[in-house]
């Protein structure tokens, strides 16, 4: 649906896109991951057509970008999602479903299914400008939408919502994967677990990584452990070291209660099993004799993954995701 | 020209679903009525017609008032086009559609032209009230409106111009009201500058005065048509080049 090779963008001397190449299949809801100024914005607006290339070839949907064609089989969504607000719901997307050339026959019954699926109908003859950051989030969906386009290119289309209404944007969305290609950029690793099949990573305009969701997921099963111990310090850390499992490890007394340990622990890389490891710990704690008052899992950041995707040359465990392409 | 329709449709409701447009028509009728009420107050009270002009070429630009009233209302017809688009980021969604760009730029001038047009259009009235009085010679009428018109476009086209340049609606305002005051005071110079300079014959060509007397009095000089086409050419060339840049940097 979407081929991307080699693409290069330069905004003077700043290069926003460095050498970027991947494919999106059709049918497939693909994540576009990476921290903030990794030119996902970037790409995306090239894919849209709304900016132009330093370098490199894409097409879309075989059409060169930037064409009539390539649009017309585009929905974009910007990352701001700017509507106009002195319009009703109702007139916007029927404006733009005229300018994105749905027949005149078509227009309405378009314009409700749209409405309908970005669950907008409620508000269709409010003032786009009265609307919260929720409903003009999905009234921007429709907008997307309303032509049917086979691509949906969104760009943090979860951005500023609150955890209610990003819930129901990612159901949204999780419901187009079925009728559309998409694409969505986030920075956020648990939206891609929530509505992606698949991630491409990026960083400083180089594709880190791309892989199946389970992949990605693997990657980020758990960073290490913290626990909460009472007893004495070097006993704690030694205890922990000798387990063999952790890599560094952190001690702090707890600020409520001196008699009280907080210890983190990393993973070691490339640990197989966290789960039995955790046991194990656990269990070696209190054979010396300490108290375990309470143990968390340490899901890993988005900076950790990149961390480990970025290191992935040396192959580790079962872990199978292909850097495609590493720093020159 | 894909999208020219809808942009236009677009454009021409908004200006009329907000505040602004009938802010503007108010003051530009209110302006324009008394106007008209001192004209018509000056030549009833002639005992007899002396002048060597009629009310309507008095109406159409011997007084100072049309071109004021043309200051105040071309800049804020144009001032929004593209850079209220551009502040807010539609310009976006706008460009990310299947349009072509010079779509956009026509649809928005055309949409600037049809409300200038509709702000002008209640002013016939004063001429169907002056028909009660006395014949009123309808060639010429139409010869000024064509005017109106000619100097109205070529105005909103550099109005347009700002707008595409900057992404403030005030300076668009500014920029704009400075280009066409500009032009103003070249055409001024006509008067203080000595017959047979090429300054003198530059600015009696652009001067705006001369241009809606020759047209207050019937006088179509295709040279003003040329004029004022070339400006609106120009200009609208110019911004399509301004809104295609705009994938080349920071829009």
């Amino acid at each position: 649906m979407i081929s991307v090779r080699n693409l290069v963008k330069h905004y003077g001397s700043h290069v926003a896109v460095d050498d970027l190449s991947f494919e999106v299949e059709k049918g497939s809801v693909v994540g576009f991951l990476g921290p903030n100024g990794a030119g996902k914005s970037t790409t995306l607006r090239i894919l849209s057509g709304f900016l132009g290339r330093t370098a490199g070839e894409v097409t879309i949907d075989g059409h060169q970008v930037d064409t009539y064609d390539a649009k017309r089989a585009t929905g974009y969504m910007p990352e701001a999602v700017p509507l106009y607000p002195e319009m009703r719901v109702v007139e916007y997307l029927r404006f733009r479903a005229e300018l994105k050339e749905v027949p005149r026959k078509d227009r309405r019954p378009f314009v409700d299914l749209a409405m309908e699926r970005a669950r907008v109908t409620d508000v269709a003859t409010r003032t786009i400008g009265d609307l919260s950051k929720g409903y003009r989030q999905r009234v921007g969906l429709a907008d997307a939408l309303v032509a049917k386009p086979p691509l949906l290119i969104l760009d943090e289309p979860t951005a500023g919502l609150d955890p209610n209404q990003m819930r129901e944007v990612r159901d949204v969305i999780k419901g187009l994967g079925k009728e559309h290609t998409v694409l969505l950029s986030t920075h956020i690793l648990s939206e891609v677990e929530a509505s992606c099949d698949e991630v491409v990573v990026i960083n400083k305009g180089k594709l880190v990584a791309r892989g199946t969701k389970e992949e990605i997921q693997k990657k980020r099963r758990s960073a290490g452990l913290s626990f909460v111990v009472r007893g004495d310090k070097a006993t704690c850390v030694r205890v922990l070291t000798q387990s063999g499992s952790f890599g560094k490890i952190t001690t702090t007394p707890d600020a409520q209660d001196p008699a009280l340990l907080n210890a983190e622990a990393r993973w070691k890389k490339g640990l197989a099993e966290p789960g039995l490891a955790t046991e194990a710990a656990v269990a070696a704690l209190l054979g010396a004799g300490l108290f375990v008052r309470s143990v968390t899992v340490e899901k890993s950041t988005l900076e950790d993954v990149f961390a480990e995707l970025t290191r992935a040359a040396v192959p580790t465990s079962a872990d199978a995701v292909e850097p495609e392409q590493e720093d020159e | 020209m894909r999208g020219f329709w809808p942009i236009l449709k677009r454009e021409v409701f908004t200006f009329f679903v907000t505040p602004l447009a009938w802010v503007l028509i108010c003051v530009f009728l209110l302006v324009q009525g008394m106007h008209f009420y001192l004209l018509v107050d000056h030549f009833s009270n002639q005992a007899e017609v002396i002048s060597d002009q009629t009310p309507l070429q008095a109406f159409f630009g011997n007084t100072v008032l049309l071109y004021l009233v043309l200051f105040l209302l071309v800049p804020p017809i144009t001032m929004r086009l593209f850079a209220e688009e551009r502040r807010s980021g539609t310009v976006e969604t706008l460009l990310t559609a299947p349009v072509s760009p010079a779509a956009v730029v026509l649809a928005k001038y055309v949409s600037a032209l049809v409300t200038y047009v509709s702000m002008w259009a209640p002013t016939v009235l004063y001429l169907v009230i002056l028909n009660r009085t006395g014949p009123i010679d309808w060639h010429v009428a139409s010869a000024a409106y064509l005017g109106v018109f000619c100097v109205g476009a070529g105005y909103l086209s550099l109005g347009l111009l700002m707008s595409a340049l900057t992404k403030s609606q005030f300076l668009a305002l500014i920029l704009t009201a400075m280009c066409i005051m500009g032009l103003f005071i070249l055409g001024v110079g006509e008067f203080v500058t000595h017959e047979g300079q090429t300054l003198h014959d530059v600015c009696a060509h652009v001067s705006v005065w001369a241009h809606m007397n020759d047209f207050g009095s019937g006088i179509i000089d295709s040279r003003r048509l040329v004029f004022y086409g070339s400006i609106v050419a120009l200009s609208l060339f110019c911004t399509t080049r301004v809104v295609d840049s705009w994938r080349w940097g920071d829009a």
